[in-house]
């Protein structure tokens, strides 16, 4: 079975809001999908749909090509991670991933070896009501771990971590994906994402607003502009628009530049003896990019206090 | 796109198919405490209520000379189908051998009863103080019997106070003949045939077309019989309920039957007859439970003029039916009311079984795990009801002999159950627990909160319970409807005695007669378990998670 | 609903300046206001009650003639008429169970004690707010049921030509079970208050209340002995708490309507003691 989540024109209402909006998209192996929207954008309602729990009022989502329900032992298919404090308070860690091994029809050491995956050896057999957040996010991921599946699914997983957490789970994401794993991670902060994801589908209101690779998404927000710092500002206008870039003055001693290269901005410099400071790529943030990108969409606006 | 393997899963899978999904709900139900620690209580409980079965029997009732009557309450005699019985009759009789029949003529069948009920007026005038009328199932006939002891197989051709002739066989056995009182002017002839261990019971308005009423098989029935005429008149009891309680009057009655035109068509028949008070005194007819044996009248007598025999006696020929006024014993029934008691503890347990799994969105886990959500549910249906029905059992093979044990200890007679019946009473219980477990799961997937599916099922459960058993809650009519319409029906599993119609005693639920028999009221309960198990089925398809 | 109006009018609290005790009143007042089902099942409590008091009341039947007479039923018109307490007693409970097992359940309960450290002080507020809204409820559950068994018994047999009394509020006896029954419902409400707050989950809770009312009288029933029977029945809060009901035949009663009272009110007091110290000593 290919290790791929395929979305289809995915549309659902609950009452008068339309959740989910014509959604197409899909998840690949071997990298990190970022899935990425304000909050109230339908990213958990996706998930939801994906898993089967919600039905869809239009639209597929398919698991290497099979729907969910199909699926015999479906943890060995998909892992997922939707809500850490889904649990029975009074039930340990181990036996949480117990019942859980025993309803794929795995072995209980499975439930032992997910334990280990997730770094909870030290608590799981204490009742999980008096887990931390982020000891309760690690019982998550070993419960979406423990069939070993190709697909793995997470709702915001870096949720009430902690600083090391964060990195351990960054490093973990990518190491699952680098396995030929296909695994979507879902945020409402694209920092969170920044080092992790390879690709990102972007969603606002329902609908897909971008889905590209991490490096297009942050090319088409910085727009190839190189900025040149130079007290002979007009001199460098000139060389610059010969070799064939759109120039702008940003500043008494600040050009911004389109269509050149940092390498060919310097040569073209140097060419005609334009003395400068400072050369440098223009980058936009991935922050900046999906800020831009979602700024129409957003659900909910807190007023800023003035 | 770098060209990367797509990652195999590793993890090896066991068997797939439902038995997972079992040991998934049985892993999730052992490892909550409070839900095991709830679901031992039930036993206890059960056990708990068996042993508050404690009440002394025969103790402090007055006996005419100023002392008081201290015995333990004595045993009832057992008919020939293990059951315990009421034997008591005057019977004129003679011993016979082989096939043969008997016909005599009844001209009429008359009684006295307690003006007032209850006691006894002065030894001078025994029946002083009593008035005349018969007893609805008052009895005079022919018979055929084994012997004279209590409990002794027979056969009889009867005309009874106001529910016209019958034939009677072995206590319990009883089909109508022609109805109507014999009387002088419209007497009664009856016949009893016997044909090895057939007898064969007829009834005829003039003596020469004769109808018959059944055919029956009498095992117990030795080549030498005793064949007779006996009469017996049930002792009297009339229960008043009404809201807020009961209050009851009676005593013994005396029957009397005249009989002419007796026939003995028998090798070895002759003329003479033996009275016997069969049962007279002691071991034998009401009033024992409540007071001492009753004076000479009752002890019955038979006299024999010119082919006209008058034959008086008191008593009956029946099953021993707790709570008439001939009924001696105590069933062992409530031994197991705990039951209800431990009912409430495995209703928590069952509806939070599910109720749980909503209450922090752990159900999404679970049907992300299992995409079949009809199977979840009917693998945590036979988790729960596996269960109980286990715990239920242990509580119930317990409680049950404490209970009888309890009950003796005080002196009481507990009326003799068959195996098969004590076997049906303890899966009963289990059963009954079981089922009302999966139907709290249901309320709980159809609720998804716990407090209103508890709330429901004790509605549908208790309630109905308590209105339906406690005295003078309801009307009668109203009670009974709730104990044949809700699931408390099913408590009727625990009944031992059932109702017999022809003994007179007040079969309400609060003397532990339900409506429906024991089948039919845990069909009821199944019922109410199958259509919430349904309903839940189809939510739970249907409903976003 | 004016009475409560009238203790936690709004402008009695006004935020910021509300002194305390108001303040937290206030504040339990608007969580149960906004709680969904807490007018349904307040208005349940009065319709439900009433329904089944006039049904009981309508199905009254003691037979034709003499049997109708005072003497030979024994029938007591005030505790006709006030069957339907039985089952309007389940929805009291569930309102208490639910004022604060609702927020166990969602784990409000924390947001509650930062907001109102003084847990006592919360509880005490909870309970003076069902307190409230049951009396309110149970005044026209019961004088609703008062009023159906008057209107209806004198047609079934009970009438003053039989030997009855009408019911009437102006009588001593009937005034005292019409208002006792009110605190009947009222003690209920506080005992399921106080298991909840000892058990700390709605339906554990609940199952315990109606367990507790409900096995009594079963128990009572199906004991065979007198001795051990009289006293379930004297512990029992439903039997027990029910003499309050009683007209006629006082005598017999093992307990005074008031001692039956006092019964539940002890046990409701017990309750809410117990759920009182847990929730000082246990971790929210």
């Amino acid at each position: 079975m290919e290790a791929t989540i395929e979305v289809t024109g995915l549309r659902k209402r609950f009452g008068p809001q339309q959740a989910l909006d014509g959604l197409t998209f899909s998840v690949l192996p071997g990298q990190v999908t970022g899935f990425v929207g304000p909050n109230g954008a339908g990213k958990s309602t996706t998930m939801r749909v994906i898993l089967g729990l919600d039905a869809a009022d239009e639209g597929t989502a398919l698991i290497g090509g099979r729907p969910y329900a199909s699926l015999r032992a479906p943890l060995t298919h998909v892992g997922a991670l939707l809500d850490a404090g889904a649990l029975q308070p009074s039930r340990s860690a181990r036996n949480h991933l117990l019942w859980l091994a025993h309803s794929q029809g795995l072995p209980a050491k499975r439930a032992d070896e997910a334990i280990e995956q997730a770094g909870l050896d030290a608590v799981a057999r204490r009742k999980a009501g008096g887990y931390s957040l982020g000891m309760r996010q690690r019982l998550g991921i070993a419960a979406a771990l423990l069939g070993d599946p190709p697909i793995l699914m997470m709702d915001e997983p870096f949720n009430g971590m902690d600083p090391e957490g964060i990195v351990w789970m960054r490093g973990f994401l990518r190491a699952l994906a680098a396995q030929g794993r296909a695994v979507l991670v879902s945020s409402h902060l694209m920092s969170e994402l920044e080092d992790t994801a390879s690709h990102l589908v972007v969603i606002g209101r329902g609908r897909v607003v971008a889905d590209a690779s991490v490096a297009e998404m942050i090319a088409r927000a910085s727009g190839d502009r190189v900025q040149i710092r130079t007290a002979a500002a007009a001199d460098a206008m000139t060389a610059l628009a010969n070799a064939g870039a759109t120039v702008a003055a940003t500043a008494p001693d600040q050009l911004t530049i389109q269509g050149l290269s940092t390498e060919r901005a310097i040569a073209a410099l140097n060419g005609s003896a334009v003395p400068f400071s400072e050369v440098s790529a223009h980058r936009a943030s991935l922050e900046a990019a999906y800020m831009e990108l979602t700024r129409d969409d957003v659900e909910f606006r807190a007023v800023t206090p003035s | 796109m770098t060209a990367i393997a797509p990652y195999r899963c590793a993890a090896r899978r066991a068997n797939d198919g439902f038995g997972r999904l079992l040991h998934a709900e049985w892993t999730k139900f052992r490892t909550v405490r409070g839900w095991v620690v709830a679901i031992l209580l039930a036993p206890l409980l059960i056990v708990a209520v068996a042993f508050l079965q404690r009440s002394e029997c025969g103790i402090g009732n007055p006996l005419p000379n100023g002392t008081t009557f201290n015995s333990a309450c004595p045993a009832s005699p057992i008919g020939p189908g293990g059951e315990a019985v009421t034997d008591s009759f005057y019977f004129a009789h003679q011993a016979v051998s082989g096939n043969g029949s008997i016909t005599a003529r009844i001209t009429s069948l008359t009684g006295v009863y307690p003006a007032h009920g209850g006691h006894m007026a002065a030894a001078a005038n025994p029946l002083a103080g009593y008035q005349p009328g018969v007893q609805p199932w008052a009895k005079a006939g022919i018979m055929i019997s084994a012997s004279t002891a209590q409990g002794s197989a027979y056969a009889a051709m009867l005309v009874t106070g106001t529910h016209g002739t019958r034939m009677q066989w072995d206590y319990t056995g009883d089909a109508a003949g022609r109805p109507g009182a014999a009387s002088a002017t419209a007497p009664r002839w009856l016949r009893i045939t016997r044909s090895g261990d057939t007898v064969l019971g007829y009834d005829s308005p003039d003596g020469t077309h004769w109808t018959l009423v059944k055919t029956v098989s009498v095992p117990g029935l030795p080549a030498t019989a005793q064949v007779g005429l006996f009469t017996t008149s049930p002792s009297y009891q009339v229960i008043k309920t009404s809201f807020g309680g009961s209050s009851g009057t009676g005593g013994q009655t005396l029957a009397t039957g005249r009989f002419d035109n007796v026939r003995v068509a028998w090798a070895g028949a002759g003329t003479t007859w033996t009275g016997t008070s069969v049962g007279a005194q002691g071991t034998g007819p009401a009033g024992v439970r409540s007071g001492p044996p009753g004076p000479d009248p009752f002890k019955g007598k038979f006299t024999q003029a010119a082919g006209a025999y008058t034959v008086s006696g008191a008593g009956d020929i029946a099953p021993d039916v707790p709570e008439a006024a001939d009924g001696n014993g105590m069933s062992a029934q409530n031994a197991l009311i705990g039951t209800v008691v431990g009912l409430i503890a495995v209703i928590i347990v069952a509806a939070l079984f599910m109720t749980a799994e909503y209450r922090r969105g752990l159900v999404r886990l679970t049907f992300a795990a299992s995409p079949r959500r009809g199977r979840v549910l009917a693998a945590k249906a036979v988790v729960i009801g596996l269960v109980t029905f286990v715990a239920g059992l242990a509580g119930a093979v317990i409680a049950l002999p404490l209970g009888i044990r309890q009950l003796r200890d005080g002196g009481n007679y507990v009326l003799p159950m068959s195996a098969l019946t004590e076997a049906r009473m303890l899966a009963g219980v289990a059963a009954v627990l079981a089922v009302a477990a999966v139907l709290a799961l249901a309320l709980g997937t159809l609720a998804r909160r716990g407090v209103t599916a508890v709330t429901v099922v004790i509605v549908v459960i208790f309630l109905p319970f308590l209105l339906g058993t406690l005295q003078g809650l309801l009307p009668l009519g109203a009670q009974e409807w709730l104990l044949r319409l809700t699931p408390a029906a099913a408590f009727a599993v625990i009944q031992v005695v059932p109702a017999y119609h022809q003994v007179l005693a007040p079969y309400s639920a609060a003397n532990g007669y339900f409506p429906l028999s024991w089948w039919a009221g845990f069909g009821v309960l199944c019922l109410w378990a199958a259509g919430a198990l349904t309903a839940a089925a189809y939510l739970l398809r249907r409903r976003d998670v | 609903m004016s009475a409560v109006g009238g203790v936690t009018a709004p402008g009695a609290a006004a935020p910021g300046a509300a002194a305390p005790r108001l303040a937290a009143l206030h504040a339990e007042w608007t969580k149960l206001r906004t709680l969904p089902g807490t007018f349904a099942l307040l208005v349940a409590v009065a319709a439900l009650t009433i329904a089944v008091s006039a049904a009981t009341a309508a199905a009254y039947d003691c037979r034709a003639g003499a049997g109708c007479l005072a003497a030979a039923t024994g029938a007591d018109p005030a505790k006709i008429s006030l069957t339907g307490l039985d089952v309007g007693q389940v929805l009291v409970a569930v309102l208490a169970v639910l004022a604060v097992g609702g927020e166990y359940g969602t784990g409000m309960i924390r947001v509650t004690f930062t907001a109102m450290p003084r847990r006592l002080f919360v509880l005490t507020s909870k309970a003076a707010v069902v307190t409230g809204l049951t009396l309110a409820s149970s005044l026209v559950a019961v004088l609703g049921s008062v009023l159906a068994g008057r209107l209806l018994l004198p047609a079934r047999g009970l009438s003053a030509a039989n030997g009855y009394t009408l019911l009437s509020l102006a009588d001593g006896a009937d005034l005292r079970a019409t208002l006792g029954s009110v605190l009947y419902l009222t003690l209920i409400a506080l005992l399921a208050l106080g298991v909840t707050a000892a058990v700390r989950d709605s339906g554990v809770a609940i199952g315990i209340v109606l367990g507790l009312l409900f096995l009594f009288p079963i128990l009572a029933a199906f004991v065979p002995g007198r001795t051990l029977a009289r006293h379930l029945e004297q512990a029992s809060p439903l039997i027990a708490g029910q003499y309050i009901e009683a007209t006629t035949g006082l005598r017999s009663l093992p307990l005074t309507p008031w001692q039956g009272l006092g019964v539940l009110a002890l046990w409701a007091a017990g309750a809410l003691l117990i759920g009182g110290l847990v929730l000082r000593l246990r971790d929210a």
